[in-house]
């Protein structure tokens, strides 16, 4: 019993720094340009296959690859922020409309996707299924603790980026108010480019060591995704400290669900937290009280 | 002609499932994905009805449109305690869940696998498993569901639909209730929604989840978006085009699932563009535009 519970506590810890990573890079972005943003998910998704593209067909050495989509998925990501988005904006169009245009370009991507690598669930690692190193009698692979380090070096790193720096300050102006930011000569346009960029590129990473932890569809960021929005609503929008106890909650929501009942009703767990979350404490845990709810 | 016959039943489908979306996406502004849940709601609770207790299509049917109603209650209760993106999130969550519980709940749906062995349709005696009664049983339907959605749009009920997507709290100094009339717009969206689910599940005599995901949610949101939001007819056309032209895909002998995947390409491009220039496929306000441009041309050559 004391065996599984390790194992399941290993478990949280790599979900948990999975969820915050995502959630962290995508409240950087959607604190910037205010809307949800789907398209995070295709960049989550298609570095991941670049990375099978490169190391797999092109027998490309494995951190050139790596580096190689990361740059790929950023440039992605900036083209799409360059050339709809940013139009979108100038046309003075709302958020729902970013968002349904966002969501179009998820579709488009996705079958793209599918269409190029096909339906099917593909691995990146040659490597035969090890049961990896022991630790206090649970079992964890190598790549999972480069997940875990990674991925809280990561958010960490953003973390301390939004909340210590020059640039956090500017997106929070703009968080806050955008007009006045603009008056204080703070260019709301750069600033999103740089969240996306550092947004895209933190996600990335996360997305290929997803795929070379459990392996890829082409569906897959778009469900991370959700479980990162779903963690960044449960935690509040605004405040670090909601958002690591929403991913925190979630993930151990999660895993205990799957172990006490069956694993096919994780996504009903995690929306029922969700909707739980919304008609008790609408706020999340921060409280913050934002427009979107308040009304 | 089989397969021209099958094509019309499926735009008809759509074009009910478009317009319930309409009265609640469109007036309200209530933008929800959880539209194909309550298209599998009727469509399970049909097929759960007649093969497991035999009953009557007609009394299926309004078992299926009570309990979408009272699901459509309890969803918008809890959804609309938020607003814009959140509320899109959680109509997203909740088509989650109803999907899970059709793929996951064996015992009552027998997941995966699907309800085969929906008996055909029979309305007091007269059989209508032929394709020739079923569509005519079809456009009736499109027309009542048509017919009864354009008297609501048209209904005073609509204008407070239409005030409170426009300014919520003018409209509640009104003394108008606002909360109630947004539970009342979802919830009838719901139930028209749950009407083509019926025959849908009658039409095919085999359901399983696989027609109910996300996809199918955006799937039809896209097409009420790109007939223009608050246009019953714009949403018809939109579902005539959106389902015939992947059609013809299959005639330059294209894969099934790569004709499904380019057929979600076209609706994701179509969305974009949407959002780029509202009035793209707006029938009438084009041809406006097409008459100024010509006049002007006229005009120049003179």
């Amino acid at each position: 019993m004391n065996v599984v519970m390790t194992q399941l506590a290993f478990n949280i810890l790599i979900t948990f720094s999975i969820y915050l990573t995502i959630s962290v890079s995508f409240m950087n972005i959607y604190c910037c340009a205010k809307f949800f943003n789907f398209t995070h998910a295709i960049i989550i998704t298609i570095s991941a296959y670049f990375v099978f593209t490169f190391s797999k067909q092109l027998n490309f050495p494995i951190w050139l690859s790596v580096l190689l989509s990361v740059t790929f998925s950023i440039i992605l990501a900036v083209c799409l922020e360059q050339f709809i988005f940013k139009l979108l904006r100038k046309r003075n169009k709302n958020t729902f409309e970013l968002l349904v245009a966002s969501l179009g370009l998820y579709i488009c991507f996705q079958n793209l996707i599918s269409l190029i690598w096909g339906d099917d669930t593909k691995s990146i690692t040659s490597e035969n299924v090890n049961i990896g190193y022991s630790l206090l009698g649970a079992y964890i692979t190598k790549i999972q603790v480069i997940i875990i380090f990674v991925t809280i070096a990561l958010s960490i790193g953003t973390i301390i980026l939004i909340n210590k720096t020059n640039f956090g300050r500017k997106c929070k102006a703009i968080y806050s108010n955008e007009q006045l930011a603009n008056i204080f000569g703070i260019d709301t346009n750069l600033i999103i480019i740089w969240s996306v960029i550092i947004g895209s590129g933190t996600s990335s990473i996360v997305g290929i060591l997803m795929a070379y932890d459990i392996g890829m569809n082409p569906a897959f960021g778009f469900n991370l995704l959700l479980y990162s929005i779903v963690a960044m609503i449960i935690g509040g929008v605004g405040k670090m400290k909601g958002l690591i106890a929403g991913s925190l909650l979630l993930a151990t929501a999660q895993h205990l669900g799957a172990y006490y009942t069956d694993s096919k009703w994780l996504d009903t767990i995690t929306y029922i937290i969700l909707i739980l979350f919304l008609i008790w404490k609408p706020l999340g845990f921060s409280g913050i009280r934002i427009k979107k709810i308040e009304l | 002609m089989a397969y021209i016959i099958h094509v019309a039943i499926i735009i008809m489908f759509y074009v009910m499932l478009s317009q319930s979306l309409t009265l609640t996406a469109g007036y309200s502004r209530l933008i929800s994905l959880a539209h194909a849940g309550f298209f599998g709601i009727g469509a399970y609770t049909s097929a759960i009805l007649s093969v497991n207790y035999g009953t009557s299509f007609l009394l299926s049917l309004a078992l299926a449109l009570i309990i979408s109603a009272i699901i459509g209650v309890f969803v918008s209760v809890i959804a609309l305690r938020s607003v814009d993106d959140y509320f899109i999130i959680i109509t997203m969550g909740i088509q989650v869940i109803a999907f899970s519980i059709m793929n996951n709940w064996m015992q009552l749906t027998n997941g995966p696998l699907g309800i085969s062995g929906i008996p055909s349709i029979s309305i007091l005696g007269i059989d209508l498993s032929n394709k020739i009664s079923f569509l005519l049983l079809t456009l009736f339907f499109t027309l009542i569901v048509f017919f009864l959605l354009r008297n609501i749009t048209k209904s005073p009920f609509c204008k407070i639909l239409i005030g409170l997507s426009e300014d919520e709290i003018f409209t509640e100094s009104l003394g108008k209730k606002v909360y109630l009339s947004k539970v009342i717009s979802f919830t009838i969206g719901g139930m028209f929604a749950a009407v083509p689910g019926v025959l849908y599940a009658h039409y095919l005599s085999y359901i399983d989840p696989s027609s109910f995901t996300m996809n199918e949610s955006i799937f039809i949101l896209s097409i009420v978006i790109i007939g223009g939001m608050r246009n019953l007819l714009g949403s018809a056309i939109a579902a005539c085009l959106l389902i015939i032209f992947p059609e013809l895909l299959k005639f330059l002998g294209m894969s099934f699932d790569k004709a499904a995947n380019i057929r979600q390409i076209i609706y994701g491009v179509f969305l974009v563009m949407i959002m780029f220039n509202n009035n793209l496929l707006s029938v009438s306000k084009n041809f406006k535009f097409l008459k100024i441009i010509i006049r002007r041309k006229e005009i120049r050559t003179k």
